[in-house]
C-alpha cells in the first residue's frame, strides 16, 4: 500500500527549473532513499512535502489526501516530519524542550489550564517531560537533557533533530542527509537507529543521502534526481547497475569510492 | 470638491516634489544599507538631520566670515553640502565601525543590529540638541535664508482649471541637486567598478569574498554614500525649510523607509520613485484629506497617510513594485 | 582587598550568616531611610535587598515570603516614617507598573523574538479606555449611560483595559505578523504612532479623546467606599497587579505556549516543520504582551488622574525596550531588574544630579549649562545603554537560564512507566 503518492510534481523559481515532473510511489513502512548529485533538487522536493515551498505544478497526496496548499504546521499535524540538512535546532532550548517541541502538536494542554493550574493539566505536562526523556534515551541523549541544544556536539546535534521528529509521532520521517558529517561509529549507530524507527514505531522513512553505503545498505527503495528530473528509481541492487546513475555520478567520484 | 482638488494640484505637485526628492534620497541610504546588510539603519534618518545641522553650522560660520555677501550665493552653497556630505559619510562610516561590523563578527542575531542602530539614533538626535542648545540656547535653528526668491507658476493662464502655485527658488535647486545625486549614484553603482563589487556583495557575500572583494570595504563604500547623501539632503531640508530641530530625522526616516519599502527594497531606482511617489501621495493628502472627508480628518492625519501605505504595502505586496520576491532559503 | 574578599566569601558560604547579613542590610537601610533627612539613596538601597535576596541561597518559597513581606511591609512601613513618603510610594508604583509592561514586552521580545517598537500604543489604550468612562468625556460621545462611571467599576476597567489592549495587539498583529521579522519592528513602530496621532486628533468630528487637550478630572478608584487617591494606596494595586503578571509570565514561559514562542524565536521554520502555527502564536504573544500593558494603562490614568497623548511617544516605547534589553531579553528578574533600575534612574538618580549640578553652579558661581542637566540627557543616556548592551553584554544584567528539570526524577519516574505498562500488559 502506499502511504505517499508525488504525481509529476515541477518547482520553478523564476526561470529556473529545481525539480521537474517527478513521480514517486512510497510505500507504508518502508525506507526509501532520494539520491542524486548536489543541486539534483532533493532538498526542494522535501521542501514541497513539508509545504515549505508551494509546488509550480503536480500533486502531492498522503492515503490518498492532497497536501498542497496546506501551511507547514498542518502537513506536520497531518504526520510528516523532516530533518533539515543545515541543522536547524531550537539553540536556546534545552534538549529536552527541543523534544518537547516536537510533542507540541500531540499535547493537549491550553495555556489558560496551565495558568489555573489545573490538574489534569499538570499531568499532561509531567508525562510529555518523561515520554521526552525516554526518547532522549532512545537517541542516547539522555545525559544532556539540560544542556542547550545550541551546545551540543555535531553528531548529537544530528540525533537531536531525530528525536525532536520522533517525537511528533509521525507517519512519515523525512530525514536530510542525518549522516553528514557523521564518523563511521556514528553513522552505525545511526543506520541502527534508522533500522529501529522502523520496526518499532512503525514509520515509513524517506531519505536523502550522500552515503552511498549507508544508502545501499538500509533502502528498500532508490529513486534518484540529476538536474531535477527523475533519471532512475528501482532497488539498491538496480540503482548499482544503473547506467545513467554512474553517469550522473561521474566525475563527482562518488560511485568510485564504493 | 473635485474642481478645488483639481484647482489646487500645481501647488500640490509641486510641494510633493519637494518633500518626494527628499524622501527619494534619503530612502537611498536605507535601501543600500538594507540591500547590502539586511538591516534597517534607524540611524540614518539622524544622519539626515545631523547632516543638515552640519550645513547650518557651516552656513553659519560663513556668514559670519563675510563669505555670504562676498560669493554667489550657489558657491557658498555648494561649499556647504560638499562640506556635509562628507562629514556625514565619514559619520556613516564610523557607525558601522563601532556599531554594526562588531555584530557581524560575532553573528549576532538581526534583532540585535536593530537595537543598537535605535541606540545609535537616540545618541546622534541628543549630541546635537545638546551642541545646539549649548551654543545656540535652543536646539531648535532657523537656518540663514538663502534662494528664497518667490516665483510664480502662472498655471491659471495656461490651464484655466488650476489655480497659480508658487516656490521658492531653492525648490529648483532641490530639485536639480537630487537629480544630479540620483543620475550620479545610479552611474556609480551600475557602471564603476564598485558599483559592481557592491551589488556583487548585496547579491551573496560570501560569494563575493571568495571572489577576492573586499567586503568590509564595500559595506563602509556603501555606508559612506548613503549617509553622505543622507547628509547632503538634509542640508537641502534646512535651505527649502529654514527651521530645523534634532527630531526632523525621526518621522523622515520612517517615512523613506517606507518610500524604499514601496520601490522594493534593496533597489535604488525603486526607492527614488518610491520617495518622489510618496511624497506626492503625502502632500496630496495633506492638501485634500479634509476636503475629501468634509472637514472630519484633516492635514494632521498625513503621517498616518503615510504609515498606512506602509502597512499595506507589507501586507499585500512586501517585495514593493519593482522589487523581486525572496526566497528564503532552507 | 583579596584577604578582604576572601573573608566575605567564607561568611557568605554558610546559610545562617548570609540571613543574618541579610536581615542587617534591611536594617540598616530601612534605618537610614528613617533617620538621614535626604534619604533617597537608603530608600534605593532598601528596594535593593530584592536583588540580593535573588542570589541568597535559599529556598524558592522562603525567598518569595521574604520578598513579598519586604514591599508589601517593610518598604511602605519604614518609608511612612520620611519626609517624602508620598514621593517613594509614587517611584514604587512607577517601578510596578514598568515592571509588569516591560514583563509584556519581554513575551514579545524576549520570548517570541519579535520587535516592538510602538508597545507604548497598548498602554495608552488602556489609559484612555479607564480615562474616557470615568470622565465626562463619554457624555460628549456616548448615546446612553450615565458618566463619569463610579469609582468602584476601576477594577473591571483594568480586566477590560486588558481586554481592549489585548484586542488592539491582535489587530495589530493579524495583518503585521505575516511580514518579515525585520520589517515587523518598523511597522509597529508606525503603529504606535499612529494610535499616538490618532489620540490626539479625535476631538473631531466626533470628540471621543478630547484631542491634545487630554482627558482631565478622571475619578479615583473606589474600593469598598474609600476613595484612592494617594501614591501609598496605588503602590498596593501596581504591587498587586505585577505579582499576578509574574505569576502568569512564569507559568507560561515553561507551558506549551511558552515553548512555541521560544521554538518561534529560535528557529521559525523548524517550528512550523514542528506543526507549530506561526501566525497563532506570535498573535498570542503580541496580546497577551499587550494585556500587561493594557492593565497598567488603567491604574496610570487613575493615579494620573489626566492623560494625554504626550505620555505615550515612540520614546517611551524604546524605554520599555531598554528595561528589556538592560535586564536580558528573556529572562524574568532581569528584565525586573532592568525596568527598577531605568525608573530609578529617570525618576531619582537623573533629578537629583540635575539638582545637585544646579546648586552647584549656585553656590560655586560655576555655570552650568541647562542643555547639560542630565535630565534631558535621557536620549543619550539610554542611546548609550542601548549600544552598550547589544553589543557587549547582548544577555543582559541577569542573563536568562533555561529551567532546568530533575533528571534524576525523570529516570525514577520512567522507570516506574515503564514498570507499569509492563506488569499492566501482563495482567491483561
Amino acid at each position: 500500500m502506499n502511504i505517499l503518492e508525488v504525481n509529476h510534481l515541477t518547482k520553478k523559481f523564476g526561470g529556473l527549473t529545481a525539480t521537474s515532473d517527478i513521480t514517486m510511489n512510497i510505500e507504508k513502512n518502508s525506507i526509501t532513499a532520494v539520491i542524486g548529485p548536489n543541486g539534483a533538487g532533493k532538498t526542494t522536493f522535501f521542501n514541497m512535502i513539508t509545504a515549505v515551498y508551494k509546488p509550480t505544478s503536480g500533486d502531492i497526496l498522503l492515503n490518498g489526501k492532497s497536501l498542497v496548499g496546506l501551511k507547514p504546521h498542518q502537513v506536520s499535524q497531518f504526520g510528516i516530519t523532516r530533518t533539515f540538512q543545515n541543522i536547524r535546532l531550537f539553540n536556546d532550548m534545552t534538549v529536552l524542550e527541543n523534544v518537547l517541541v516536537g510533542m507540541h502538536q500531540n499535547l493537549k494542554s491550553h495555556w489558560v489550564g496551565t495558568l489555573l493550574q489545573l490538574p489534569h493539566i499538570r499531568r499532561i505536562e509531567e508525562n510529555a517531560k518523561i515520554e521526552a526523556y525516554d526518547i532522549l534515551k532512545y537517541v542516547g541523549l539522555d545525559k544532556y537533557t539540560n544542556e542547550n541544544a545550541g551546545n551540543l556536539a555535531y553528531g548529537a546535534q544530528r540525533r537531536l533533530e531525530i528525536g525532536r521528529a520522533i517525537a511528533a509521532k509521525p507517519k512519515i520521517l523525512l530525514l536530510d542527509e542525518p549522516a553528514a558529517g557523521m564518523n563511521p561509529k556514528e553513522t552505525d549507530r545511526l543506520t541502527q537507529l534508522i533500522y529501529d524507527l522502523r520496526t518499532k514505531l512503525d514509520v515509513t522513512i524517506i531519505l536523502i543521502e550522500h552515503d552511498m553505503k549507508l544508502v545501499m545498505k538500509i533502502s528498500d527503495f532508490i529513486y534518484v534526481l540529476d538536474h531535477g528530473e527523475l533519471i532512475a528509481s528501482g532497488k539498491p541492487e538496480e540503482i548499482r547497475s544503473n547506467k545513467r546513475v554512474i553517469e550522473a555520478y561521474l566525475g563527482k567520484g562518488a560511485v568510485a569510492n564504493d | 470638491m473635485l474642481a478645488h482638488i483639481i484647482q489646487n494640484l500645481p501647488q500640490v505637485l509641486i510641494d510633493g516634489l519637494t518633500l518626494g526628492v527628499v524622501y527619494a534620497v534619503v530612502a537611498i541610504g536605507y535601501t543600500m544599507v538594507y540591500g547590502i546588510l539586511e538591516l534597517i539603519n534607524f540611524a540614518h534618518g539622524d544622519v539626515f538631520m545631523t547632516g543638515s545641522f552640519i550645513g547650518a553650522t557651516v552656513l553659519f560660520l560663513f556668514m559670519g566670515m563675510g563669505f555670504l555677501t562676498a560669493l554667489p550665493a550657489l558657491i557658498v552653497f555648494l561649499i556647504v553640502i560638499i562640506i556635509a556630505g562628507i562629514a556625514t559619510g565619514l559619520l556613516g562610516v564610523g557607525i558601522e565601525r563601532v556599531a554594526y561590523r562588531p555584530l557581524r563578527r560575532k553573528n549576532a542575531p538581526k534583532l540585535i543590529a536593530l537595537i543598537t542602530s535605535i541606540g545609535i539614533s537616540f545618541v546622534l538626535e541628543d549630541s546635537v540638541r545638546f551642541i545646539a542648545e549649548l551654543k545656540t540656547g535652543n536646539y531648535i535653528v532657523t537656518a540663514p535664508s538663502i534662494f528664497n526668491h518667490r516665483f510664480t507658476l502662472s498655471a491659471h493662464d495656461w490651464f484655466p482649471f488650476f489655480n497659480n502655485a508658487t516656490f521658492q527658488g531653492s525648490f529648483i535647486l532641490v530639485l536639480a541637486v537630487t537629480v544630479v545625486m540620483l543620475v550620479s549614484l545610479d552611474l556609480f553603482v551600475n557602471k564603476t567598478k564598485w558599483g559592481m563589487a557592491m551589488r556583487a556583495v548585496a547579491q551573496d557575500r560570501d560569494t563575493a569574498s571568495l571572489m577576492t572583494i573586499n567586503v568590509n570595504r564595500v559595506i563602509s563604500v556603501t555606508f559612506f554614500i548613503g549617509s553622505a547623501l543622507g547628509g547632503a539632503t538634509g542640508v537641502l531640508f534646512m535651505i527649502q525649510y529654514g527651521t530645523i530641530d534634532p527630531y526632523i530625522g525621526f518621522i523622515l526616516g520612517i517615512k523613506a523607509f517606507t518610500a524604499a519599502v514601496l520601490g522594493g527594497i534593496g533597489n535604488i531606482r525603486g526607492a527614488m520613485f518610491g520617495g518622489v511617489m510618496l511624497g506626492l501621495l503625502e502632500m496630496f493628502a495633506a492638501a485634500n484629506l479634509s476636503i475629501i472627508t468634509h472637514g472630519a480628518m484633516g492635514a494632521e492625519y498625513k503621517d498616518v497617510f503615510a504609515f498606512i501605505i506602509l502597512i499595506l504595502v507589507l501586507i499585500f505586496k512586501p517585495e514593493g513594485l519593482f522589487g523581486k520576491a525572496v526566497v528564503e532559503k532552507v | 582587598m583579596t584577604s578582604l574578599g576572601a573573608l566575605f566569601n567564607k561568611i557568605a558560604e554558610s546559610k545562617r550568616n548570609q540571613i543574618i547579613l541579610f536581615i542587617a542590610y534591611v536594617l540598616v537601610t530601612g534605618l537610614g531611610l528613617i533617620l538621614l533627612p535626604d534619604s533617597t539613596v537608603a530608600f534605593l538601597l532598601l528596594l535593593f535587598s530584592i536583588l540580593i535576596l535573588y542570589y541568597i541561597d535559599f529556598n524558592l518559597k522562603a525567598k518569595w515570603i521574604t520578598g513579598l513581606v519586604i514591599l508589601a511591609v517593610i518598604v511602605p512601613f519604614i518609608s511612612s516614617f520620611s519626609g517624602s513618603y508620598q514621593t517613594y510610594m509614587e517611584v514604587g508604583t512607577l517601578v510596578g507598573i514598568y515592571c509588569a509592561m516591560a514583563l509584556g514586552l519581554n513575551i514579545v521580545v524576549g520570548f517570541a523574538g519579535l520587535l516592538d517598537l510602538g508597545f507604548i500604543a497598548f498602554f495608552a489604550v488602556g489609559a484612555y479606555s479607564y480615562a474616557i468612562f470615568a470622565s465626562g468625556q463619554a457624555a460628549k460621545f456616548m448615546p446612553f449611560g450615565h458618566y463619569p462611571l463610579p469609582g468602584g467599576t476601576f477594577w473591571i476597567f483594568i480586566l477590560i483595559g486588558a481586554f481592549v489592549a489585548a484586542l488592539f495587539g491582535i489587530i495589530l498583529g493579524v495583518p503585521v505578523l505575516r511580514v518579515r521579522g525585520d520589517y515587523l519592528a518598523i511597522v509597529t513602530l508606525g503603529f504606535g504612532e499612529i494610535i499616538r496621532i490618532l489620540l490626539n486628533n479625535m476631538d473631531h468630528p466626533i470628540n471621543i479623546t478630547n484631542g491634545s487637550m487630554g482627558i482631565a478630572s478622571i475619578t479615583p478608584p473606589n474600593f469598598f467606599g474609600i476613595s484612592i487617591g494617594s501614591s501609598s494606596q496605588f503602590y498596593y494595586i501596581a504591587l498587586c497587579i505585577f505579582l499576578v503578571v509574574i505569576y502568569i509570565v512564569r507559568k507560561l514561559e515553561n507551558s506549551k505556549l511558552g515553548r512555541a514562542w521560544k521554538a518561534v524565536r529560535d528557529n521559525e521554520i523548524a517550528a512550523q516543520a514542528m506543526g507549530i502555527p506561526l501566525v497563532k502564536t506570535k498573535l498570542a504573544a503580541f496580546a497577551i504582551g499587550a494585556s500587561f500593558s493594557g492593565m497598567m494603562g488603567v491604574v496610570f490614568a487613575a493615579k494620573q488622574m489626566f492623560v494625554d497623548a504626550t505620555s505615550f511617544t515612540y520614546l517611551e516605547s524604546t524605554i520599555v525596550l531598554v528595561m528589556v534589553i538592560l535586564g536580558g531579553m528573556g529572562s524574568v528578574p532581569g528584565v525586573i531588574l532592568g525596568a527598577a533600575v531605568v525608573i530609578i534612574l529617570r525618576t531619582q538618580v537623573l533629578t537629583n544630579i540635575s539638582n545637585w549640578l544646579s546648586s552647584l553652579s549656585a553656590t560655586y558661581g560655576i555655570p552650568i549649562p541647562p542643555a547639560l542637566s542630565p535630565e534631558k540627557m535621557q536620549l543619550l543616556i539610554f542611546g548609550l545603554l542601548l549600544i552598550i548592551f547589544a553589543l557587549y553584554r547582548t544577555q543582559g544584567l541577569i542573563p536568562h537560564k533555561n529551567r532546568k528539570v530533575d533528571v534524576a526524577r525523570l529516570e525514577r519516574e520512567s522507570a516506574e512507566l515503564a514498570h507499569k505498562a509492563s506488569s499492566g500488559g501482563a495482567d491483561s
